[in-house]
């Protein structure tokens, strides 16, 4: 009996401060730093998961260090088995099957359920009336931005790097293929890539032969100047080159957007 | 105790018959196969402009050939070969020193090869992960000439670790040397098949060791295609090697499987078990359902590279390789882990004298981990798959960490009330239990898609599988390596350096691997020797910490071996453990049990003194 009280203040004392903790990590910012609403939802999902596994992690850590120093052999105990001799504890084992199997529904719920049926709806036709398209092709080692509702076939910055321009609080749509476009007759030439903007939360896999979609929302102004989080970069393994393949992204204000196309297609006319 | 297996050497003597020593005569002819072979196919059968003499199709076939070479050279020709054409098996096995350099039907010397063949590959791959780290001091390349360079290391490092020694260890290593003597029986159930086996494993090693000779290759341990298609000739190799190494793991598992359902001792019931043979079993059914489907894999990648097939090209279905690779990759990490958990449940009760809490529950999680874990592979595919697949491989990979909380439950009901001897190995049981735990919880917020598409592809996820592998898997296997010292060396390692060594292992550990998480989520990614300069000082740091890792792992290695050599001798059971294998005293070479010993009860009952097993009474002949 004195063990389950003195464990159980000890778990008590352990929870709280692993709260304490995991709040001021969620407090900083577990994504370190995020431009949109995807971002944003994926580190409330973190949050959740750690607020409520805190008291678990606690159990478990408590526990062992408990046991350690609490049920240890003492020097010169003669008698070396323990007096307690028991196979089970039904009402132990029975708490702790129903609290994983309840813990387990409740993620799979909330957050991987309900957050993935935000991102689902993020990506539905109807919602995305208004989106800004941009086209996204890699090639091994590059990115090419291309914006065909403005008719700008491959934005760069004034030293002929691909940039990423986007305007603040719009939805985007990124269309994502792999090819080479000065080699499309050789079927060798595509490999897997990955289209990550670490600011933004969220990344997906660009296959040859498939055209795939992203869907973010931006939700501040930034750039790679302000954090280089804003940046766009590969991650999946793609030769050599792989490193090197990332490219600056620059969140602006409308007005400042509206300005870049124009500087774009006089750029692209000369 | 006789010996079963140099009995015969005089008459070997006699027969007048010499031979070179083995694995001179296995090295021989695997030269010899490989000149033959690769001659005949480059110059010969598919002569290509200019006749280089190394072409990706000799190196295949001379690699085979040169296999094939070795494992007769070692001994197959007289163990297997011969006797398939009717002549008798004459395989002397002198007993001493040079039966370790030999195919041996002992299975006692097979589980000590496996074991040193074993760390041998892991401290391969633990040098190409110190070079890693070097290189990820800077920013920019400063340690390797290229990123192919780099590339390639990365996947020896990855490929050798997992292949060589994370599915090795524990079930061929441990396993083959434990597993019968736990059971009561006196050998494997087809000793010849392990004794092949094992010398499948450091072909395997020095194959991708020396894969830079052909070329470098930058897909990492998977070997994605398509990029795989592309990559210089080194990839052949990767191939190669891996299948192997896993031929290896897959002849054992056979081997192990049958040993426990056909060999165990009088009186040995399902009921009775040992933990241990149960997480054995467990991990060799896994390696027996999902090898021989990587393999094919493999084969098809290897045949789609040498021969210029677009399987996994943009005209065929570059997704198809990714989602086979994964239907065996995840398996493969509860190969690595079932045995580790099943470990834990052997030494607590052991180290504090106490029932093992709630078995049942036990061997169910083992047992359902294993079911579970051919319908989470996916969830390596959140960031390429159809969004109406996410939800169901994200609902079982939450749901696994069910029957893995069973080992928890186990182990911490055990020592509960228990009369807990501090010993390194409960030290580093507690250690990996506490790692495994990051490792779980790390992999709960990965199952959550939204989550896992910011971290995939990024640190948090290298942070997340070295703390289940490193975490539970490593320090387990140092713990056993502990426990089981004075079983294999009959000699005593010193209590308070292996306390040293295992906190210089864990802090190391936890400071270079919890940052990881960290950095991943900062934006650092994978696959990558040039990074953005903002993450270079917590790289810097990280290598600090992995450094003296690597210097942790080493020093454990200095102490054992030391105190294989000089330790003090220990008793015949030093633990007073009930289970089979410290009832003998056997060494390598020498008959486990004469007469074989017929079980009593269970082996982790510690409320009584009744005895577990008695000699067997000798069979009445009518």
């Amino acid at each position: 009996m004195l063990d389950l009280v003195l464990f159980t203040i000890a778990w008590i004392v352990g929870s709280v401060l692993l709260e304490w903790l995991f709040h001021a990590l969620n407090q900083y910012g577990t994504y370190f730093y995020t431009a949109s609403s995807q971002a944003v939802d994926g580190e409330h999902a973190v949050a959740f998961i750690l607020t409520i596994l805190a008291p678990v992690i606690a159990f478990v850590v408590v526990m062992l260090i408990y046991n350690f120093i609490r049920f240890r052999a003492r020097a010169g105990d003669t008698n070396l088995r323990s007096r307690h001799q028991f196979r089970t504890n039904k009402l132990f084992i029975g708490v702790w099957v129903l609290v994983s199997i309840g813990l387990n529904l409740l993620f799979f719920v909330h957050p991987s359920a309900s957050a993935l049926e935000q991102m689902f709806n993020s990506e539905q036709a109807r919602l995305n009336r208004q989106d800004l398209e941009v086209d996204v092709v890699a090639r091994q080692w590059q990115w090419f931005f291309s914006y065909p509702q403005y008719g700008i076939s491959s934005a760069q910055d004034a030293n002929g790097n691909a940039t990423l321009y986007l305007p603040v609080n719009r939805n985007v749509k990124f269309v994502l293929r792999s090819y080479d476009p000065w080699h499309t007759y050789d079927p060798y030439i595509g490999v897997i890539h990955g289209f990550w903007i670490p600011a933004f939360g969220l990344k997906q896999d660009i296959i040859p032969g498939e055209t795939r979609y992203m869907y973010v929302h931006t939700s501040k102004v930034t750039s790679y100047d302000v954090n280089p989080m804003v940046r766009v970069q590969c991650t999946e393994v793609c030769g050599p080159g792989h490193p090197y393949m990332e490219a600056p992204v620059h969140v602006v204000s409308a007005g400042d957007f509206q300005t870049w196309v124009k500087k774009q297609l006089k750029l692209q006319s000369d | 105790m006789s010996s079963t297996f140099a009995g015969t050497s005089e008459s070997f003597l006699r027969k007048g018959r010499r031979m070179l020593p083995p694995v001179v005569r296995g090295l021989f002819w695997a030269a010899i196969g490989f000149f033959v072979v690769n001659t005949l196919v480059s110059q010969a059968l598919d002569r290509t402009p200019f006749a280089p003499y190394v072409t990706k199709v000799s190196v295949t076939f001379g690699w085979a050939a040169a296999t094939c070479g070795w494992l007769l050279g070692l001994g197959a020709w007289e163990l297997v070969v011969r006797p398939y054409f009717g002549k008798p098996v004459e395989w002397e096995v002198p007993n001493d020193w040079r039966r370790y350099f030999m195919m041996s039907l002992d299975h006692k010397v097979v589980g000590l090869q496996y074991m040193v063949s074993s760390v041998s590959g892991f401290f391969i791959a633990g040098l190409a992960a110190m070079l890693m780290r070097l290189e990820l001091m800077n920013s920019s390349l400063w340690t390797f000439p290229t990123p192919n360079a780099y590339l390639s290391t990365v996947g020896i490092h990855g490929t050798i670790m997992m292949f060589s020694f994370g599915t090795v260890m524990l079930v061929s290593g441990f396993g083959n040397y434990l597993i019968p003597l736990m059971i009561g029986s006196n050998s494997s159930a087809f000793p010849r098949v392990s004794a092949i086996s094992q010398w499948l494993l450091p072909a395997g090693i020095i194959t991708v060791a020396l894969s830079p000779i052909l070329g470098t290759w930058t897909t990492g341990w998977r070997g994605y295609a398509p990029l795989a298609e592309q990559d210089p000739n080194g990839i052949v190799f990767y191939y190669l090697g891996v299948f192997a190494m896993t031929l290896s793991s897959l002849l054992v598992s056979i081997n192990l499987t049958a040993t426990i359902l056909f060999k165990r001792a009088k009186g040995l019931t399902w009921n009775r078990i040992p933990m241990y043979a149960w997480g054995i079993l467990a991990a060799s059914l896994l390696n027996i359902i999902w090898i021989p489907e990587i393999e094919m894999t493999f084969i098809l990648a290897l045949v789609s590279n040498v021969a210029s097939l677009p399987l996994f090209a943009q005209i065929g279905t570059p997704l198809t390789y990714m989602e086979v690779f994964w239907l065996f990759g995840h398996p493969e990490v509860y190969i690595v882990v079932v045995p580790a958990f099943a470990l834990w449940q052997e030494f607590l009760p052991v180290m504090g004298q106490k029932t093992l809490f709630g078995r049942a529950w036990g061997v169910l999680g083992l047992v359902f981990v294993m079911m579970f874990s051919g319908l989470v592979w996916a969830h390596h595919m959140f960031t390429n798959m159809r969004d109406d697949q996410m939800l169901p491989f994200s609902f079982f990979t939450e749901m696994i960490s069910i029957p893995t909380g069973f080992a928890f439950l186990t182990s911490i009901g055990t020592v509960w009330k228990s009369k807990l001897r501090l010993t390194t190995p409960t030290l580093l049981v507690f250690m990996s239990m506490f790692n495994f735990l990051i490792g779980g919880v790390t992999g709960v917020m990965l199952a959550d898609p939204v989550i896992n598409l910011q971290a995939h592809d990024t640190f948090f996820v290298v942070g997340h599988f070295h703390y289940t592998i490193i975490g539970a898997m490593v320090f387990t296997f140092m713990a056993a390596a502990y426990y089981w010292l004075p079983k294999f060396s009959g000699r005593m390692y010193s209590e308070f350096w292996g306390k040293v060594g295992a906190i210089w292992v864990f802090v190391a550990f936890n400071c270079a691997f919890g940052q990881f998480l960290l950095i991943g989520l900062r934006g650092m990614n994978r696959w990558v020797p040039v990074y953005p300069p903002y993450l270079r000082n917590m790289n810097f740091e990280i290598s600090l910490f992995a450094f003296l890792l690597g210097l942790g792992f080493l020093f454990n290695l200095v102490h054992i071996v030391w105190m294989w050599r000089y330790g003090k001798p220990a008793k015949a059971n030093p633990w007073n453990a009930k289970t089979l294998e410290w009832q003998s005293t056997a060494m390598p070479g020498e008959t486990n049990f004469n007469p074989p010993p017929e079980v009593l009860t269970g082996f982790y009952d510690y409320s009584d003194e009744q005895p577990v097993w008695k000699p067997e009474s000798p069979v009445e002949v009518s």
